[in-house]
């Protein structure tokens, strides 16, 4: 199965992926001193519509992201 | 050279670690609540006694890292780089969850790199055992060469042992140096040591690195040193972002292998947690809000139906006292100063505590089941659209009880624009200082109380409510696009596991948060409750009362002993103090409102708190110590009449005087308090003159469109 990279915002309601990257440096700085490191599996639980924020798992952490960060992270479907 | 001083711990860990509850267990009620200098961060002292030695206990904020992103954070870089601060640690009880040990692990690991003495505490040893993971603590233990300490600081299991170790820390004084966790670049060496070799007093490489980060943010640096630092991280490319992803990530991989071996899964996690199932509900795009708004209304229910019963109990025992204190005391004015002025004030600080207190222990609840992390996710959007952050959920609701500890909740947004906005627009929620006015005058507005299912009044009131939480909305949006920032913004909010509350924590949050509200909010309105007692009590012309008293009498013999004579010589004392002055020199102002003197000097004893406008209208009105009896000073108010002979109390007037309550700042804590926490007297001013600007043209507005 040939797996995609693509942006975390673009994910459905309930797939995971492989985060690889955060390609905003500010954001990363943030990110990664919670634990969302490259590596890790990301789930994308679920989210509000028009917009609102997004509801991610990264293995036992439960996370609320807005889309503006999700824009930013690069994850390899799964 | 000063005796040493006692030893001083600070606590340190992420968010959710804990840390509070060990706090709590540690220092118990022997704990207090003051402000870090120059920022409004809460700072928690404490302190407990071993073998005779006192222990001094700081609470430090809970921070992911030394490289922070809000002012709470901020604090805990502020104070570990700078061994001068008066809360500089002899040792740190660093607090992890155990059940997340690979992300709680990474901050001690920078502090470790400090060279400050530390204490690991794994907290939360029962979860990891019902979750059926063992944990080679022994291991762990000789991989970071210190001993470890195992707390259920829920249940205090495992606080003896910590205690033991603080003493048994506190009897030693050599700091064995540790190899650096963190192996930096060369560029980083090269600059560490330069930073050292000019600045002496920077104690370790660790230390250096961190300043070289975070120079400009620091306050305790001076500018020679900021200018030193500043030459040395240019000379050698130093990159700020870049180096903190490469120190974070470093330090993620050595600690990985070592949690791998650490951890023992004895059987795999469940598909879905306990967590899971209850968020699907929770966080859901539908049933979320919904749920939100059920909540809200459970928490004002339980305010209006619970609190009146102690706020009329606090009120009535004030009026015994004030009449026993009376009959004792004679009347003489020092009499007076007492009972109504500082009782009077006393009892209008001390009526607002149930309320305060059932609204704070709802906040708390949520808080401690993890509730509140769910609400700011749910609203974050909609708050952002109008410029709000979506922790400002949480002021704008508490603004429904008291616009103080509301204003007091925004220190955790982290972007300073979203928590100035917060705090500007919240005072426009309708706070239950302004329910007893909104009582009074909604009679006025509509007559029926019952039309089939719909309570008139009930509809009024909810539409005052939703014209205060509208308007502090739309405020939130024109201020967001007048003020300018630079500052990026996040949500980037871990959401904690629901857990049982912990009754100890709640209780003693609880406690600390209405001695807050006493101590900051009591003060103003004892001030100003004496002060405009001063002005009610004296007058600049004393015969005036004289001679309209003696007329009264001659015409009203029979009656000169009566309490309608009593309440008359009220009245008549203070239409001619130098409130009734005041009241009648703003008159001109105010009229175009449909107000008279009369209500100018409700207006102006509202500051105290808004309710004493009802006290205030009794007084007026001849109804004296009846202030509790909405319904005399009602049929007192629709006698009322203006100069011409027509009633004063209309429609257009009750309703303009209603939305003035809506819009208009009439409260001096909360100005104070504003102050405080923008650290300027600008905001305040700026905000007083807003709402009262917005109060003004609106109730002109509407009472020319009804009268």
């Amino acid at each position: 199965m040939a797996s995609e990279i693509g942006k975390l915002s673009d994910f459905k309601d309930g797939q995971k992926g492989i985060l690889k990257s955060i390609d905003d440096d500010a954001i990363a700085t943030k990110l990664i001193s919670m634990g969302m490191l490259p590596g890790k599996i990301i789930e994308l639980v679920r989210r509000i519509p028009f917009g609102g924020g997004i509801y991610v798992k990264v293995e036992d952490m439960v996370m609320a992201l807005r889309i503006v960060e999700a824009d930013h992270i690069i994850v390899e479907d799964l | 050279m000063l005796p040493k001083q006692d030893f001083k711990v600070a606590l340190i860990g992420n968010p959710n670690a804990g840390k509070s509850s060990v706090f709590n267990n540690l220092t118990g009620l022997r704990q207090k609540v003051g402000n870090f200098p120059g920022v409004t961060v809460d700072k928690k002292t404490g302190m407990f006694v071993i073998e005779g030695k006192t222990i001094n206990v700081i609470d430090l904020p809970g921070t992911y890292s030394l490289y922070p992103n809000s002012a709470d954070e901020r604090i805990v870089l502020n104070i570990i780089t700078n061994p001068n601060d008066n809360s500089f640690p002899d040792a740190i009880v660093y607090i992890a969850d155990a059940t997340q040990l690979e992300r709680h692990l990474l901050l001690f690991t920078q502090l470790r790199d400090l060279n400050i003495p530390t204490i690991l505490c794994l907290n939360m040893m029962d979860i990891v055992e019902e979750q059926g993971i063992n944990l080679d603590i022994k291991k762990l233990e000789a991989y970071f060469n210190t001993d470890i300490i195992s707390l259920n600081a829920r249940s205090g299991s495992g606080m003896q042992e910590l205690k033991q170790q603080i003493l048994l820390l506190s009897n030693m004084s050599v700091l064995t140096r540790k190899k650096m966790f963190y192996q930096p670049q060369p560029k980083e060496l090269e600059m560490a040591e330069k930073i050292r070799f000019e600045i002496p007093e920077v104690r370790s490489t660790y230390q250096a690195i961190l300043l070289a980060h975070h120079f400009n943010a620091l306050p305790h640096l001076n500018t020679t040193w900021k200018e030193t630092i500043s030459k040395i991280t240019k000379n050698v490319g130093f990159e700020d972002l870049r180096f903190q992803i490469t120190e974070t990530l470093q330090r993620f991989n050595s600690l990985q292998p070592i949690i791998q071996e650490v951890v023992i899964k004895k059987k795999e996690n469940a598909e879905k947690t306990f967590t899971d199932v209850i968020d699907e509900v929770v966080t859901h795009a539908f049933w979320g809000p919904i749920l939100f708004f059920g909540i809200l209304f459970l928490i004002f229910q339980s305010i209006f139906t619970f609190a009146e019963i102690p706020k009329n109990g606090i009120e009535h025992l004030f009026i015994y006292t004030n009449t026993f204190i009376k009959e004792k005391l004679g009347d003489f004015w020092l009499t007076d100063l007492f009972t109504n002025g500082i009782l009077a004030g006393l009892s209008g600080v001390l009526a607002f505590i149930p309320q305060i207190m059932i609204l704070f222990l709802f906040i708390t609840l949520l808080e401690e089941v993890g509730y509140m992390a769910r609400a700011v996710y749910l609203f974050d959007r909609v708050m952002q659209k109008v410029g709000l952050n979506g922790r400002s959920i949480v002021a704008l609701v508490a603004g429904g009880a008291c616009a103080i500890p509301a204003i007091m909740s925004t220190r955790t947004i982290s972007n300073k624009k979203e928590r100035l906005i917060t705090i500007l627009v919240t005072p426009f929620i309708s706070c239950s200082a302004r329910i007893p006015v909104y009582t009074l005058l909604v009679g006025f507005v509509v007559q029926s109380t019952h039309h089939g299912f719909f309570n008139e009044q009930g509809l009024v009131f909810t539409g005052l409510y939703l014209l205060g939480i509208v308007t502090a909305l739309s405020a939130s949006f024109v201020l967001k696009k007048i003020l300018k920032t630079e500052e990026n913004t996040f949500l980037a909010l871990e959401l904690p596991s629901y857990k049982l509350p912990h009754w100890r924590n709640v209780f003693l949050t609880l406690y600390e948060k209405v001695k807050t509200f006493i101590t900051q909010a009591g003060s103003t309105i004892m001030v100003v409750s004496i002060f405009l007692w001063f002005l009610a009590s004296f007058s600049p012309s004393p015969k005036r009362i004289i001679t309209d008293i003696e007329n009264y009498k001659t015409t009203h013999t029979s009656a000169s002993d009566s309490l309608t004579y009593q309440n008359y010589e009220s009245s008549k004392k203070l239409e001619y103090s130098f409130a009734g002055y005041l009241g009648k020199a703003i008159e001109p102002v105010i009229r175009p409102l449909g107000f008279d003197w009369k209500i100018g000097i409700a207006l102006l004893s509202s500051f105290a708190a808004r309710e004493v406008f009802v006290g205030t209208m009794a007084t007026i009105y001849s109804v004296g110590d009846a202030a509790d009896n909405t319904e005399t000073i009602r049929d007192k108010m629709i006698k009322e009449k203006r100069p011409d002979g027509t009633p004063l109390y209309t429609l257009a007037t009750s309703l303009s005087l209603l939305i003035f309550y809506v819009f208009a700042l009439q409260c001096m804590s909360t100005l104070a308090v504003v102050q405080r926490e923008t650290k300027s007297w600008f905001w305040p001013i700026i905000q007083f003159i807003f709402m009262g600007l917005l109060a003004y043209v609106s109730s002109f507005i509407v009472f020319r469109l009804f009268s």
